[in-house]
């Protein structure tokens, strides 16, 4: 298991958000984690990325127990996190915000050829390189803050709500986006609310609903699984 | 009675200082004690009560002196009536600083200090450079002062004393009364505060002027006094200083907190001014501050009635827990309409987005109606439309046919609209009880009488389980808790439409159905209710009707289970394939 999430319980003070929540991601694999509103999803990238601290359980990547390690610290260990919102630095070029995500030491070594690769991903981005990030467009800021994540080398790159925000378009070409990285060896956890993209992409796949798995599988099998339509509509 | 019996004495003591041939000396002395026991107390009427801190003091109590500097020496005035010109004019000033400041709700903590700072500076700017002052000073030594006493020294005492028992008096009243709940609840949640109907905006500019007018008029007095005012002296950046120093020392959130801070540090100061080795001992006392402080971060005085409450056994005996069975009185005057809350193609736009692109709904009296939607489709709000604390872009919202868009919040929760917020915004340093006091108060348009208050506040507390509890600060509740008195806070206001924002949210399964059971006991006493809410299964469990919205627009309407079975709804949910 490259990232293993064993039985944590991770809350804002007394609201407890996760219920002894379990998942893993195997090397090279795309897992999507979905789930309604408010069930959870974000608390769960917050967990792992080391913002927020499990009360109980542990988070494992490689073996290392990270679960208290400081998140400025968590990279090392190959976590990258694309955040809910894109959270550029808006007021910085497109170039720079990129740049700052080689920060760790071993990216830094690497930088120039991660970033001809992030570039190839995404031509445009060569283009508007000089641009201030916060100029871009929706889906330019998304690639940004995903060529961002890459920077750092990661073995697994943690996705929140890729397709928050983006016009349907565009929805589709971050799914394929996603897969593409995904082929160049880079495991992804992805948490989406768009259920079928987020089920079409993934080999393996969990359903969230109020802070607990409520189901897991292979998504083929899980698209037909009544506890997902039960989350998202109550029927 | 007993507070009477307990401050007649002393006032009459200090009365009859001067007379009893008390030395020049020792009357001075302590009218510099009265100087700044009135400057911090009515620092404290704005600044303590609402937590709007100002730097700007010395600029109000500055105009106070030199209005009396101008009118006593320049026009001739006679001296006493200079006091009340002085304490207007710093009233006026404030009013009309307050009226551009106080209008939007950005300009806090920082601002308000740096803005009120600056005043202060501008303030000395102008008088240092026209005839008020024109640089060199004013000298008032020739002015006449009525003989109160028998020396002048004992008549400006006696004037001090007179500023300190009105200042104490005023900041008296206005803790124990209605205006000053609202003000302590502007401190802990301005916005919240006009939610539950506090005229937050009138509120404050009337604590500025009646907090300025009081330095304005011990300005007055203060001039007479020193005889000589200077602008260097007088805008001086210690006065603002010090005032906030012996404001939280004492407690700023208490009437007489402030008055026992400015005792402490001017008695300090003077015990080490006169001292041998007054450079340690001005260490020592800013040491022995800074730990007051920090072990008593809210102030001398309500520590000390938090530890004698403490003593007594808590702050009032814990009351029978509720049965869980409790039913609220029926609402009074329910109207004939069975349209309730009509939105009419209400839109609003952030900058260039649009989050809400015309919803048009009607809500049915007595109905439950759920609304909601993937994250950023304008549930939340639309909730803040209604609430009336977003201004809407364009369109109509009408309560009973009465158009309530376009109103302050507190007039629309006055007309009856209540809410909860989904994380509790709780009023942090008032109890529960007054928590809930406080919603049943400024919840209506009439105001109800002090027996109606207590009525339904018991009966806010005994519905939600927290009768219990009432003594408590929100601090020390579990987050269950905190959720059931945004309950108890909405229903003391009596609400026609109460609007629920996710409030099941973060409650665990077992609390989520004692909710659930709550809702459905509010809905049986008349209230309709409009919720957001993530959890289908209790919106399909609770809801008449449901409303899904989708990028800003009522996608469907109509009966939970087949509203979301609606194709389009499920495609909103699951993506586009």
């Amino acid at each position: 298991m490259l990232l293993e999430v064993d039985k944590i319980e991770v809350g804002y003070g007394d609201a407890i958000a996760l219920w002894d929540l379990s998942i893993g991601v195997k090397p090279g694999e795309i897992v999507s984690v979905v789930g309604p509103n408010g069930a959870g999803k974000s608390t769960l990238v917050n967990a792992i990325a080391g913002i927020l601290r499990p009360h109980k359980g542990k988070i494992v990547i490689e073996g290392n127990d990270v679960s208290k390690v400081p998140s400025h610290r968590v990279c090392d260990y190959g976590i990258a996190v694309v955040p809910e919102g894109r959270r550029l630095f808006t007021m910085m070029t497109v170039l720079d915000n990129l740049l700052l995500g080689a920060y760790r030491s071993v990216a830094r070594t690497e930088r120039d050829a991660t970033l001809a690769e992030v570039f190839q991903l995404f031509p445009i981005l060569k283009e508007r390189q000089d641009s201030l990030a916060g100029s871009l467009s929706g889906g330019q800021q998304q690639m940004v803050a995903i060529g961002r994540g890459l920077m750092a080398k990661p073995r697994v790159l943690l996705m929140d709500e890729p397709s928050l925000g983006l016009s349907p378009l565009i929805v589709g070409e971050m799914f394929k986006i996603i897969q593409m990285i995904n082929e160049r060896g880079v495991a992804v956890l992805l948490v989406e609310q768009n259920v079928n993209k987020a089920l079409e992409i993934a080999h393996q796949a969990y359903v969230i609903e109020q802070g607990r798995v409520t189901a897991s599988g292979a998504p083929e099998v899980l698209i037909n699984d009544p506890s997902i339509r039960e989350a998202y509509l109550g029927i | 009675m007993k507070k009477l019996l307990i401050t007649a004495p002393i006032v009459a003591v200090l009365a009859l200082l001067p007379y009893l041939g008390m030395a020049d000396y020792y009357l001075s002395y302590l009218y510099i004690i009265f100087f700044w026991v009135v400057l911090a107390t009515s620092w404290g009427i704005l600044s303590g009560y609402t937590g709007y801190w100002s730097f700007g003091h010395a600029a109000f109590f500055g105009i106070g002196v030199y209005t009396t500097a101008t009118l006593a020496t320049q026009l001739s005035w006679p001296f006493v009536a200079t006091i009340p010109a002085a304490a207007l004019l710093a009233a006026a000033i404030a009013v009309l600083i307050g009226l551009v400041v106080f209008r939007s709700g950005t300009l806090r903590g920082e601002f308000f200090a740096l803005l009120t700072l600056s005043v202060t500076f501008v303030v000395a700017a102008i008088v240092s450079n026209t005839s008020l002052d024109s640089g060199t000073g004013v000298f008032l030594s020739g002015i006449e002062i009525p003989m109160i006493g028998v020396t002048a020294s004992g008549s400006l005492y006696m004037f001090g004393l007179i500023a300190v028992l009105a200042s104490l008096a005023t900041s008296y009243f206005i803790f124990h009364s209605k205006f000053g709940q609202g003000l302590l609840a502007i401190h802990d949640d301005e916005d919240v505060a006009e939610v539950k109907g506090v005229p937050t905006f009138r509120y404050k500019l009337i604590s500025f002027a009646v907090s300025s007018a009081l330095a304005g008029g011990m300005g007055a007095i203060h001039a007479v006094y020193v005889g000589y005012v200077t602008v260097g002296e007088t805008f001086a950046v210690t006065v603002p200083l010090y005032v906030v120093l012996m404001s939280i020392l004492g407690g700023a959130r208490h009437w007489a907190g402030p008055a026992i801070g400015a005792v402490i540090i001017t008695v300090l100061q003077s015990a080490i001014v006169s001292g041998a080795h007054a450079e340690f001992g001005r260490a020592g006392v800013a040491l022995a501050l800074i730990v007051v402080i920090l072990v008593l971060p809210s102030g001398i005085v309500p520590s000390l009635i938090r530890s004698f409450a403490g003593r007594r056994g808590g702050i009032g005996a814990p009351e029978t827990a509720a049965q869980a069975g409790t039913q609220l009185a029926p609402l009074a005057a329910a109207g004939s309409d069975p349209v309730l809350l009509k939105c009419e193609n209400v839109t609003k736009s952030f900058g260039g987005i649009r989050a809400l692109t015309g919803v048009t709904l009607d809500v049915w009296r007595g109905e439950i109606l759920a609304l909601v939607g993937p994250n950023g489709s304008g549930k939340s709000t639309l909730i803040n439309m209604i609430s009336g604390h977003y201004a809407m872009t364009s369109g109509t919202i009408t309560l009973e046919g009465e158009e309530i868009s376009g109103r302050s919040p507190h007039l629309i929760a006055q007309q009856g609209v209540a809410r909860t917020y989904q994380i509790p915004r709780l009023f942090d340093n008032l109890t529960v009880l007054e928590n809930v006091q406080l919603c049943a108060k400024f919840g209506s348009a009439d105001g109800m009488g002090a027996a109606a208050v207590d009525a339904v506040t018991r009966e806010a507390l005994a519905f939600t389980g927290l009768a219990g509890k009432a003594g408590v600060l929100p601090a020390a509740l579990n987050l269950h808790d905190r959720k059931f008195v945004e309950f108890a806070r909405a229903l003391a206001a009596k609400p026609r439409l109460l609007l629920l924002d996710e409030v099941l949210c973060g409650l665990n399964p077992a609390e989520v159905d004692h909710a659930v059971e709550m809702i459905k006991r509010i809905k049986a006493g008349g209230t309709t209710i409009i919720f957001v809410e993530h959890l289908m299964r209790a919106v399909v469990a609770l809801a008449d009707r449901v409303a899904v919205l989708d990028q800003g627009k009522v996608l469907a309407l109509g009966h939970p289970s087949e509203t979301m079975r609606d194709p389009a709804v499920v495609s909103v949910y699951f993506g586009g394939q």
